[in-house]
């Protein structure tokens, strides 16, 4: 069975390239574009092996999402690569404290290096 | 007019100058973060045709895309020095907070902040972690620059697939930070310069187009403020290497 990738990148550009990369890879894909509809999928108790998350969203941050992962969904330990242009270490700090597994710069990573970093957290 | 009018017009002109400098800090901080963003996408694009997932380019297409590529770093690398200038700007207006810390996590969190870069430039980081180190009073935020500006230039410098090589060790009742790359070294004309502001070493210019020569500038005047020292030694054998010592008790 496939494992499962959620996007949550608010740029529909970025999160369509993440997508088509991803799936090629042979992994199932769930986005959102918003933070509200990220809470919605989570609530729905998706199944879910890996989030992919940017940090600057609208209405609701990435690290309100962290914080609902970690605290009230049903996989408050999957690994989370967060994936964003953010790079201040109290970005960083923060992200840290809330159990990432991989704090990502965009603009530092192609797409082949970020499957990679998916690979070595939960295989093909 | 008499002093307290004019004591008044001051404050109140460096309440306005105050507020504009916040306001440009910010308006830098978010175009720069839609200018990356922006970058990334062009990167992450041009990566996929440079793969041929798009199609087979001709060799001639492929070689344009390489140089776009590497033309699309350097603007990405332009765009993250100024978004560092900027915070760093900020961090220096602002007066020093000392607290008693460890250096040993503020080294660590520091290369889990430039692993990207270190990655993308194929270059090892590798820290020489001490297992006890007493704690210097510094303040948290400035010492953070410095040792950005050390630990970025050591990565930056280098060639790929070298190391550089961080230690921490108590040395005559301060902590000494060494910060060691093989890239090359500095000149002996640049040796004098190299604190100096916006002096940057000829062939630092050849590999980085991009950067400002502030950093070591910042540092010098951030371990003076501490009563510390920095310096460096560099040859063609032994790599360049930085040194900061920070008194143990302030």
């Amino acid at each position: 069975m496939a494992k499962t990738i959620f996007i949550i990148e608010d740029d529909e550009f970025l999160q369509g390239l993440e997508a088509t990369k991803l799936k090629k890879e042979g992994y199932d894909i769930l986005s959102a574009l918003k933070g509200t509809e990220a809470f919605e999928i989570i609530d729905r108790k998706e199944k879910i092996d890996l989030i992919l998350l940017d940090l600057m969203l609208p209405e609701i941050d990435g690290f309100a999402i962290l914080k609902k992962v970690r605290e009230e969904s049903h996989v408050p330990k999957v690994p989370v690569i967060v994936f964003s242009n953010l790079s201040e270490e109290k970005d960083i700090e923060r992200a840290k404290k809330l159990g990432i597994s991989e704090f990502l710069i965009k603009s530092n990573f192609n797409l082949d290096e970020l499957t990679q970093k998916v690979r070595e957290l939960i295989g093909k | 007019m008499d002093k307290e009018a004019t004591l008044k017009q001051l404050q109140e002109k460096n309440e306005k100058l105050t507020k504009l400098q916040s306001a440009k800090s910010d308006l830098i901080s978010i175009s720069a973060h839609q200018i990356r963003t922006s970058l990334s996408a062009i990167k992450w694009i041009v990566r996929m045709f440079i793969n041929g997932d798009v199609g087979k380019l001709t060799a001639e297409q492929e070689n344009l895309m390489k140089k776009a590529y590497e033309d699309n770093d350097r603007a990405i690398n332009t765009v993250t020095e100024l978004l560092m200038d900027n915070k760093r700007e900020d961090l220096l207006e602002k007066k020093y907070s000392f607290e008693a810390i460890n250096l040993i996590e503020l080294v660590d969190d520091t290369i889990f902040d430039f692993s990207g870069e270190a990655h993308a430039r194929k270059v090892e980081v590798i820290f020489l972690r001490p297992e006890n180190l007493p704690k210097v009073t510094v303040d948290k935020e400035k010492m953070l620059i410095v040792l950005q500006n050390l630990i970025e230039n050591a990565i930056k410098y280098s060639n790929q697939n070298e190391k550089v090589f961080i230690a921490l060790r108590e040395k005559d009742g301060a902590v000494e930070i060494s910060i060691k790359n093989n890239g090359t070294p500095i000149s002996g004309k640049g040796k004098p310069k190299i604190f100096q502001k916006f002096y940057r070493e000829p062939d630092a210019i050849k590999k980085e187009a991009v950067g400002s020569g502030i950093g070591l500038f910042t540092a010098k005047q951030v371990v003076e403020a501490h009563h510390g020292k920095i310096w460096f030694e560099s040859d063609w054998d032994k790599g360049t290497t930085f040194f900061v010592t920070i008194p143990c008790k302030k």
